[in-house]
């Protein structure tokens, strides 16, 4: 494709095997700039497997990892990630927590400290600069493990589960939060979940994955009008999504262990 | 985290009924069954015995509190820095556990006797001493505490730039200050035994356990007595003494925000 831009991030011919098994089968993708790209899959469908060597902390069998049109196969730092859990240092405030990259790399800048007060501010956290993190509920604490991320200055956000420990109201308000960060911010951002709603919410495509072995089953784009409110989830578009993406996953016949 | 929620006369209040409840009971069994005074002293035998001879008390006081306070401190960073070798090298955690694990199986006695012939009368013996006894708890936590960080946390922090320095002092180090510290509120009264009991084998120091010796061996009981609740006292303070260091260092584990005299940061 020569004349189409250089993606933000690709990957092509991406696998990895663990001894002998086959975690993920050869797979291609390409993401552009600004896309909010969301992976659903049972257990066992590679997505971990995927999300790790995008971050670079696992080396593939085979394949390469291109950003920008830049081989980043194996190294790590090239793009922003966060987990289900939050990570944060109990010792550090929340402030601290945010300018973690800047701290780990040597002192912190009155301007990196500046930073990482608006961001709090921004985004809901201003008035817990100085807490530390014990002192935060498990949502707000997510909101700073994003802020974290958000710091480092990377194009590419990628984030495994990161509401996946909330309960399901908080969990939807950190959807449309997170929603709202990301149209201010464009960055490019890569979310793994086994929530088809969340994934559905979130997405401009899904993308799907089957286990054995873990490879891409389909890629679903969603044309769903931004901002999108409550009233998505019980939009025509969107339950004909969940119904095609439950269809892949459990009619496929090999998600009965995923449970 | 937040266990000792009573109010402050309340955590004086309780421990100091508990104090008197036993020397009542201590002072009228006296009475009560008229034990001679070589045998067991009164309180008030010993409180005497005290204002008597508390200027011999107070430097012996000072002087096991400097053994015990050097010793300490001594033990505490070498063990610290034992751990930190171990953590990094496994070659290193290979060969030191089994001798660790085998130097604590020699009764400290017994260390203590060769350890005079070695270093002398002076301070250095007590040093070493009191020094073992911490070594080997700290050892065993910080090691436990550093192995115990999440190893996606350590990815994270690597992915994030950090280098072996800056995760150590930002990630890892902090991570062992708890375990470190239960360690040494564990090894704070011990190290107080491991000073008498090196004042013992080597009694020229005046220390409070060379104190305790002399009294015993001329049937000075009230003076015993008198050099035990120094003893006791000096117990006390070491473990007060640890519990306010960690208190100071970790902040994060009692409040709610960082402690004004630590923040280098602004409020907008």
């Amino acid at each position: 494709m020569p004349e189409t831009p250089i993606p933000k991030l690709k990957l092509s011919g991406v696998s990895r095997s663990f001894d002998e098994n086959l975690a993920l089968a050869p797979t291609d993708i390409e993401i552009s700039e600004g896309e909010f790209i969301c992976v659903v899959g049972p257990s066992g469908c590679g997505k971990s497997t995927m999300f790790n060597i995008i971050a670079g902390v696992l080396q593939p069998s085979a394949g390469r990892v291109a950003l920008d049109g830049r081989d980043i196969t194996g190294k790590a730092g090239e793009v922003g990630y966060m987990l289900q859990k939050d990570l944060l240092l109990p010792w550090r405030t929340v402030l601290d927590n945010i300018c973690l990259g800047a701290i780990l790399h040597g002192r912190t800048t009155r301007k990196q400290r500046a930073e990482g007060v608006a961001l709090a501010n921004r985004y809901g956290l201003g008035d817990f600069i100085n807490h530390y993190p014990a002192a935060l509920s498990g949502g707000m604490r997510q909101r700073v493990a994003l802020m974290r991320t958000l710091a480092m200055h990377r194009d590419v956000l990628l984030l495994d589960e990161p509401f996946g420990a909330l309960d399901s109201m908080t969990r939807m308000a950190m959807q449309k939060w997170l929603l709202s960060v990301w149209a201010a911010e464009k960055r490019t951002v890569v979310f793994v979940t086994h929530d088809i709603d969340e994934a559905i919410f979130l997405a401009d495509r899904v993308v799907v994955m089957s286990p054995r072995p873990g490879r891409i089953r389909d890629i679903l784009p969603v044309t769903l009008p931004r901002p999108r409110g409550r009233d998505v989830y019980t939009s025509k578009e969107f339950l004909h999504l969940k119904d095609q993406i439950m269809t892949y996953i459990y009619d496929d016949g090999e998600a009965t262990d995923a449970a | 985290m937040q266990l000792d929620k009573q109010p402050v006369w309340k955590t004086i209040l309780y421990p100091l009924i508990a104090f008197l409840l036993v020397i009542g009971i201590w002072w009228v069994s006296v009475i009560a069954y008229d034990i001679p005074r070589y045998v067991m002293p009164s309180p008030g035998d010993v409180w005497a015995h005290i204002l008597d001879d508390h200027v011999a008390l107070w430097i012996g006081f000072r002087v096991t509190f400097k053994e015990f306070i050097i010793g300490f401190v001594l033990g505490a960073f070498s063990g610290f820095a034992m751990a930190v070798a171990m953590d990094a090298s496994k070659t290193v955690r290979g060969v030191l556990y089994p001798i660790l694990i085998f130097s604590q199986a020699v009764p400290i006695i017994a260390i203590s006797a060769a350890l005079t012939i070695w270093l002398g009368f002076g301070l250095a013996p007590k040093l070493v001493i009191v020094a073992l006894v911490v070594f080997f708890p700290v050892v065993v936590n910080v090691l436990d505490g550093l192995r115990s960080v999440d190893a996606d946390l350590l990815r994270l922090a690597r992915s994030m730039g950090g280098n072996t320095w800056s995760i150590f002092r930002h990630v890892k180090m902090p991570a062992t200050l708890t375990p470190l510290f239960s360690a040494l509120k564990l090894s704070a009264t011990f190290s107080v035994t491991g000073a008498v009991i090196a004042e013992w084998s080597a009694s020229t120091s005046g220390g409070i356990g060379a104190y305790l010796m002399q009294a015993n061996s001329r049937l000075n009981t009230s003076g015993t007595f008198a050099a035990i609740a120094y003893l006791a006292l000096l117990g006390l303070v070491a473990f007060v003494l640890v519990i306010a260091v960690e208190h100071l260092l970790t902040p994060w584990r009692h409040k709610p925000t960082v402690p004004r005299w630590s923040s280098r940061f602004w409020r907008n």
